[in-house]
């Protein structure tokens, strides 16, 4: 009964393409218990093709929690995740990131002893690829598909204007450049969701912008985004919505400007 | 048959007391500061060697006991202090300490041998009539042994329960930059830690010396694993955890020895940590990249 | 002039021989980030599989062995079966003592898992004897081959190093190929490598049952060149030597292996033999240890890294096959990206 609500009250606003409005991940009523305590208690909401959701809150709310039972790093108590309309509450998180979930950390998660370009490739190789049954069975269809992978990587790092730091090795960029190979790393394996864990942790101030637009842009390509972030201005810019959580509930579920004069969530912000 | 299981349990009994002295002294350090110190054995077999030599030139074993234990604790502090805390202050992080610590394992040990011209020697305590107890035949030095264990864990419960040595070691071991920003002196705290640690690794390895009535440059090697596998299954940091799984470890390791397989006695008591490995992954510690942060 | 032939060969053979168990500790550490403590139960039951299989049925002549299969099958067969042991008791303690856990646990869970396998083979003497160990094994095809025992000598070096460079194109081959990427990956960011949705848990396991094959062929080669296998020889310290010879040459790094081989467990350990004897018999093989961890310690504290660290695998627009392949640029080349970023 929430569920139909919640849709027919969702905005849709998308700024380009991909207009059929189709869920890709739902959330229904997930519960997730750390020992005694109930981090994240019934919280359901839909992300649609192409649809950026922002997951704010205060402090201790239980968002971080809430990505990572989406993402499979956290267990769910209760409830189910859906994606793409296939039950995904049992799957571990490596197996989920193959049906196109991808996420990214809250501190940084680089291969550092990569170079930037290594960690794109690595990214595209995918799990397919870096099986070893098919690195000894598959030797052609590989190398063919490295080529690919390693054009790829570079258009991606055109696209981003990273070429420079192709080189580098990831552990030697600045903070918004391994936020950038982070990102890049999961637009390499064509996701349908990408979960953002406090993506502007560690960016210079001048470059959130840029890494806004970035984001926006790939909101613009049909792939859907959650992202947890405390700089309510980028959540602003990016989400078509947002979902206010409090004590491990949902409070809100509705588009940025509506949310900022709901009193229930000003409540919450100021305890 | 129920004899035979009644003594094994007496004497799991007894190697309990024994690893659990061990144990106890790993857990607390390990606790505090984080760190996986497997040099640990060695510096047991060391104290064990001071307390052989003051033994075979007719000085008390008991007393030999004390020196050992003091050993122990003067050698542990040095390490920490000349080895540990510099490759710390260079960004030595978990996995490369402990690396560190088994090279200064493999030094200790080694040297040891050298030292020792590679024998095993006689490690006799003088010995009175055994007792029995039952079907339990018991020796009184054993008896004693059992005893000190027990003394030992009851002493460093009060101490980390009442003093405020003890209260300020909880502390940090807990949260280590708050109890730093409360005002507790966490560098002389690891400083007690390491001298505490350091005098149950000797005593552990006098007592293990006294119950094996031998002494060699692998003694406490031999015994590491039975000390780690007890402080891992009780937890970081927890005394009474480490005597409990000392307890389990040690009679079940005595009870696969009275059925007639010596040779298995100490997979029986590792197969203990195994199964808890498998069912409760979660008991020793998180995910891989788990970045601790180390108190040294 | 036959003794020093003699010596030198011996060395060749077992140069190559931990060579081959470089190799497999780097593919494990340096790739895939797991330190395996109990390398040398590996090796140690690949020996004693090769062993077993070879010493043929109980004559008599040797009182103090138990004979296990009474089997003496043909030349490759032992090595084949060395190879299959080494990675078969790798997936059984890869099971448990992969579990996700802090990588200083698994190192100690590993180590502990060497201490008690010693102390079990060393004291049930129906398991391989005891620690007396197996004699007489004979060398593969030792009575077929019309030679003189020096002209063995060579062809035995010949053989392990053929199989030394296998092995090297096998794992070099692994590490470049996607396979090692993820494995590398791994090894970095654990949490990153799962969320793109590589199985880490096969992944470790994997590399450690290759790890464990290797190891089991390497004891294979070793106790059919020397004829005996016993604890004395496998006891958990020699995993340090050859650990000690990666850091020291630079772990990540193949070439950086093969020279802290030739550093550490070549010229180091047989340096002693050529000084004049001091102390007591075996005070020698005692400093030696002390020594290796010294240098394991200061390998640590001065070039992590190793002499010869990772390669770089730089790549520009039009070199990656060459880089994907394992081929780092050439310096020319390099100084002309260089030139051009900097412009």
């Amino acid at each position: 009964m929430i569920e139909s609500e919640k849709l027919a009250d969702a905005p849709v606003e998308r700024t380009a393409s991909d207009g059929d409005g189709r869920v890709v991940l739902s959330a229904r009523d997930v519960v997730v218990r750390y020992g005694g305590v109930v981090a994240v208690d019934g919280v359901s909401f839909d992300v649609k093709a192409g649809e950026a959701v922002g997951l704010i809150g205060p402090n201790g709310a239980g968002k971080s929690t809430m990505l990572a039972s989406l993402g499979g790093q956290a267990k769910a108590a209760g409830g189910s995740i859906l994606l793409d309309g296939r039950d995904v509450t049992k799957l571990s998180a490596y197996r989920r990131a193959r049906l196109g979930l991808l996420r990214t950390f809250q501190s940084t998660s680089e291969f550092g002893d990569m170079t930037t370009f290594e960690n794109l490739v690595t990214a595209g190789n995918g799990f397919k690829g870096a099986s070893l049954t098919s690195v000894v069975f598959h030797r052609k269809e590989n190398s063919r598909s490295d080529r690919e992978i390693a054009g790829r990587a570079w258009e991606m790092l055109e696209r981003f204007d990273m070429t420079h730091v192709a080189n580098a090795y990831a552990k030697e960029l600045s903070g918004g450049q391994r936020r950038l190979v982070e990102i890049m790393r999961c637009l390499m394996t064509s996701p349908k969701l990408l979960l953002l864990d406090e993506p502007m942790v560690g960016v210079a101030p001048h470059l959130v912008e840029k890494l806004v637009g970035d984001l926006c842009a790939i909101r613009d390509e049909g792939i859907s985004i959650i992202i947890v972030e405390h700089a309510l201005e980028v959540v602003r810019a990016l989400s078509n919505r947002v979902v206010v959580m409090s004590f491990g509930k949902k409070i809100a579920d509705a588009p940025y400007d509506e949310i900022v004069n709901n009193r229930e969530v000003q409540d919450a912000y100021l305890g | 048959m129920f004899d035979t299981l009644i003594s094994a349990v007496a004497f799991g009994v007894v190697l309990a007391s024994v690893v659990a002295i061990g144990s106890m002294g790993f857990t607390i350090q390990f606790g505090l500061t984080n760190m996986l110190n497997l040099s640990y054995g060695g510096v047991m077999t060391a104290a064990a060697f001071v307390a052989y030599i003051l033994v075979s030139h007719h000085v008390s074993a008991w007393l030999g006991l004390v020196v050992g234990g003091l050993f122990g604790a003067v050698m542990t502090l040095a390490m920490g202090v000349y080895v540990f805390r510099p490759y710390a202050r260079r960004g030595a992080k978990l996995f490369e300490l402990m690396m560190v610590t088994l090279g200064l394992g493999l030094v200790i040990d080694y040297g040891l041998q050298a030292l020792s011209r590679n024998n095993i020697y006689q490690f006799t305590v003088l010995q009175s009539a055994p007792i029995h107890l039952g079907p339990v035949v018991i020796t009184p030095t054993q008896v004693i042994l059992a005893a000190i264990g027990l003394a030992v864990f009851i002493g460093l419960e009060l101490l980390l329960r009442l003093s405020r040595v003890g209260k300020a070691l909880r502390a940090t071991a807990a949260e280590p930059s708050l109890a730093r920003s409360c005002g507790i002196r966490t560098g002389r705290v690891v400083t007690v830690t390491w001298l505490l640690s350091g005098f149950l690794c000797g005593l552990a390895g006098v007592v293990y010396a006294i119950d094996s009535q031998s002494i060699g440059y692998s003694s406490g090697q031999t015994f590491l694993p039975l000390v780690i596998a007890a402080a891992l299954l009780g937890g970081a940091g927890s005394p009474s955890g480490a005597v409990l799984a000392a307890l389990a470890m040690g009679i079940v390791t005595q009870l696969v020895s009275a059925l007639g397989q010596p040779a298995y006695s100490q997979v029986a008591g590792f197969a203990v940590l195994v199964i808890v490995l498998l069912a409760r992954p979660g008991a020793v510690g998180g995910g891989h990249n788990a970045e601790a942060q180390v108190t040294v | 002039m036959g003794a020093w032939e003699f010596y030198i060969t011996t060395l060749l053979v077992y140069f190559a021989i931990d060579v081959l168990s470089a190799y497999s500790l780097n593919l494990q550490f340096g790739f895939g980030g797991i330190i395996n403590l109990s390398y040398i139960i590996f090796q140690a039951i690949g020996a004693y599989v090769a062993a077993s299989v070879s010493l043929g049925p109980d004559t008599g002549a040797n009182a103090f062995q138990t004979y296990l299969f009474g089997a003496s099958l043909p030349f490759p067969l032992p090595l084949i079966l060395a190879t299959l042991a080494g990675a078969v008791l790798a997936l059984v303690i890869g099971s448990f003592g992969l579990r996700r856990m802090r990588k200083d646990y698994q190192a100690a869970v590993l180590l502990i898992v060497s201490l008690i396998a010693w102390q079990v083979v060393s004291s049930d003497t129906h398991l391989f004897n005891g620690s007396n160990g197996v004699t007489g094994v004979g060398r593969p095809l030792g009575t077929t081959l019309p030679l003189s025992s020096l002209g063995y000598q060579w062809i035995y070096v010949v053989w392990t190093l053929v199989i030394c460079a296998v092995v090297y194109l096998l794992v070099r081959w692994l590490s470049v190929s996607p396979w090692g990427r993820a494995l590398r990956a791994m090894r970095d960011q654990e949490d990153a490598a799962i969320s793109l949705g590589i199985n880490v848990t096969a992944l470790r396991l994997q590399v450690f049952v290759i790890g464990g094959a290797i190891a089991g062929l390497s004891g294979g080669l070793l106790v059919e060149y020397i004829g005996a296998w016993s604890p004395g020889a496998w006891g958990y310290a020699e995993t340090f030597v050859i650990l000690t010879a990666m850091f020291v040459g630079g772990n990540r790094n193949y070439k950086g292996v093969v020279l802290g081989t030739l550093l550490v467990p070549i010229l180091f350990l047989e340096l002693p033999r050529f000084l004049p004897p001091f102390g007591y018999p075996g005070l020698i093989d005692s400093l030696e240890w002390v020594v290796i961890g010294l240098m394991w310690m200061a390998s640590l504290l001065i070039r992590p890294q190793g002499i010869i660290p990772e390669k770089r695998n730089l790549v520009y627009a039009g070199n990656f096959d060459g880089v994907l392949r394992g081929r780092s640029m050439s310096k020319l080349s390099l100084r002309r990206t260089q030139k051009a970023e900097a412009k």
